[in-house]
């Protein structure tokens, strides 16, 4: 696991930034609950929202700890700095070392492409995980400390679907990178993407036509009903199940393409 | 058995094509220098061979295991110095080549702690501060480190000082007195003449001829300016065997010198020579004349 290994001491800065980045937000949006709690007309203030935003955003459980803290941190911030931390890793460890020229050397070891991959990959998983759970602690106990009243149990379930929301879209930037060596189009692919799924989870929130195809959008996979307060849905599976599926689909073309040939 | 086989290697990359049917064949044992002018298919060669590029036709073997098919087993025996090294910028030399042998399965640290003193390299210094020279050193360190039965090096010497330049030939001179097979590739002949016993020539994606370096020496033209104190001789110059032509402008000859230059200082010697300059041959010239010999012009 040398591979592996190596890219976590790579990305221990990053992690650490990002850590003290996040935490920080949580606990700024925390701080503002209780002023937000003691609004005397709060409901009427959130009835002036249009439809739209209500349904996208459950504003009509803005009222309570939980509900605020998805509707400020858990539906949109979140999930996008999730997904702009995976597929930043996810762009660097495959595609930015082969065009750097790194990786040349590392594949005329016994090392594979597709154990490179695969480390690469479990880093990526590693380092999402590590910032998941600077997440939940820091959450957790700005839940206790403002009175939010968040479980800790459901707030690891909400965290849990932003690292799993960003592994679906940093896997597809590493896999992406694995079958073409480019960056630009690990990072193109993943991010249109993103912006693809965000569109359709917001048009099946709103337009009931578009509903039937809402849960094929990661964001639906993620986020429906909650996060916060949806437990430990199965639909999580599928986020796992499309990380793996373009990892392990990118594998045997990045064993058989010249590597470094579009430098 | 050859520790480089090639059958009609052939690579395209999309319409271009970079390298035509080589059959190669380097038998274990002596340094083969692979000579070629820039672009025309050496690294593609090289990198074919190490399985980072897959051939359009024909195969490659390494010790006997085609680097398509046991790629893994042909690449565990090859040490390979690529034409661009990068390394990782973050790491120290030290860090770096300590990973490598990790990645390989443990090298013994105390080889690369040798092989960076012999070239004076500073095992300590972050790789992205170093200088060009210096990450080369890096390179040729993590090619030898392991010892491997076969060294792969493209355009080893690129960026090195004089100095280590030397030490890196005495490298690879041990190497082969050790048994290990040395492939390295160059645009420069006087670098392959200084340390390879066999010489393999590439032009445009061809294969032009495999050869003892020593013949190819005798058929190299060389470009010899002599500066005389006097009006120079110039009816004996002419005169010497080896000598192809002469062009006197003052008290300067221009010579073109085909193989040994040895009749030739003998005969300048005694007319009071005030500097002797050679000129490194060029090597379209070596394949031009090289190549209008072997196939007679109809």
């Amino acid at each position: 696991m040398t591979v592996f290994l190596k890219s976590l001491r790579d990305q221990r800065r990053g992690i650490i930034g990002w850590s003290v980045g996040i935490a920080a937000l949580v606990l700024l949006e925390s701080a503002m609950w209780p002023t937000v709690r003691d609004m005397p007309d709060l409901d009427a203030f959130v009835a002036n929202y249009p439809e739209a935003l209500r349904k996208l955003f459950d504003l009509d459980n803005f009222a309570s700890g939980a509900g605020f803290i998805n509707a400020e941190l858990f539906s949109a911030v979140l999930p996008v700095l999730f997904i702009i931390f995976a597929v930043g890793r996810g762009v660097r460890l495959v595609a930015g070392e082969e065009e750097a020229g790194t990786l040349d050397i590392v594949l005329v070891t016994p090392v594979t492409p597709a154990r490179f991959l695969a480390e690469q990959a479990a880093a990526l998983a590693t380092s999402l995980a590590a910032l998941g759970v600077v997440l939940w602690s820091t959450a957790a106990l700005c839940s206790a400390a403002f009175g939010l009243g968040v479980r800790p149990l459901d707030l690891a379930g909400a965290c849990l679907s932003m690292v799993l929301l960003g592994a679906e879209f940093g896997a597809l930037a590493l896999a992406v990178g694995a079958l073409t060596g480019r960056r630009a189009a690990a990072v193109a692919v993943p991010a249109v993407a993103a912006v693809a799924a965000y569109v359709l989870f917001v048009a099946g929130q709103l337009v009931d036509a578009v509903k039937g195809w809402q849960p094929l959008s990661p964001f639906h996979q993620a986020l429906e009903g909650g996060p916060i307060g949806a437990g430990l849905p199965g639909r999580y599976l599928w986020l796992v199940a499309g990380a793996a599926a373009v990892i392990i689909a990118a594998a045997p073309v990045f064993t058989r393409r010249d590597i470094g040939a579009a430098r | 058995m050859d520790a480089i086989r090639t059958w009609g290697l052939t690579k395209n990359y999309g319409r271009r094509t970079a390298l035509r049917g080589i059959d190669l064949s380097v038998p274990a044992g002596p340094v083969c220098g692979y000579l070629g002018p820039n672009g025309a298919g050496k690294t593609t060669t090289i990198r074919l061979l190490v399985g980072l590029l897959r051939p359009t036709s024909g195969a490659a073997a390494v010790f006997g295991h085609d680097t398509v098919r046991d790629r893994e087993r042909a690449q565990r025996l090859v040490g390979y110095l690529p034409g661009e090294f990068v390394a990782y910028p973050d790491l120290t030399a030290g860090r770096y080549l300590e990973h490598l042998g990790r990645l390989r399965g443990g090298a013994d640290p105390s080889a690369v702690a040798r092989l960076a003193e012999r070239l004076d390299l500073d095992l300590t210094a972050r790789i992205g501060t170093l200088s060009h020279g210096n990450r080369q050193k890096v390179g040729i360190v993590q090619a030898f480190a392991h010892d491997p039965p076969l060294l792969i090096l493209d355009e080893p010497t690129a960026g090195l000082d004089p100095i280590a330049q030397r030490e890196f030939l005495a490298m690879v001179r041990e190497a082969r007195d050790r048994g290990r097979t040395v492939f390295l590739s160059s645009h420069v002949l006087s670098e392959v003449e200084a340390v390879a016993d066999r010489v393999a020539m590439l032009s445009q994606g061809r294969l032009l001829v495999t050869e003892a370096v020593d013949k190819l020496k005798s058929r190299a033209q060389r470009r010899i300016d002599l500066i005389f104190d006097t009006d120079p001789p110039e009816e004996p110059l002419r005169a010497v065997p080896e000598v192809r032509s002469c062009t006197v402008a003052g008290r300067a000859v221009h010579l073109m010198v085909e193989g040994s230059t040895a009749r030739l200082l003998q005969v300048a010697a005694p007319h009071r020579v005030v500097s002797v300059v050679t000129h490194e041959p060029d090597l379209e010239e070596i394949f031009v004349n090289y190549y209008s010999r072997e196939v007679p012009q109809p």
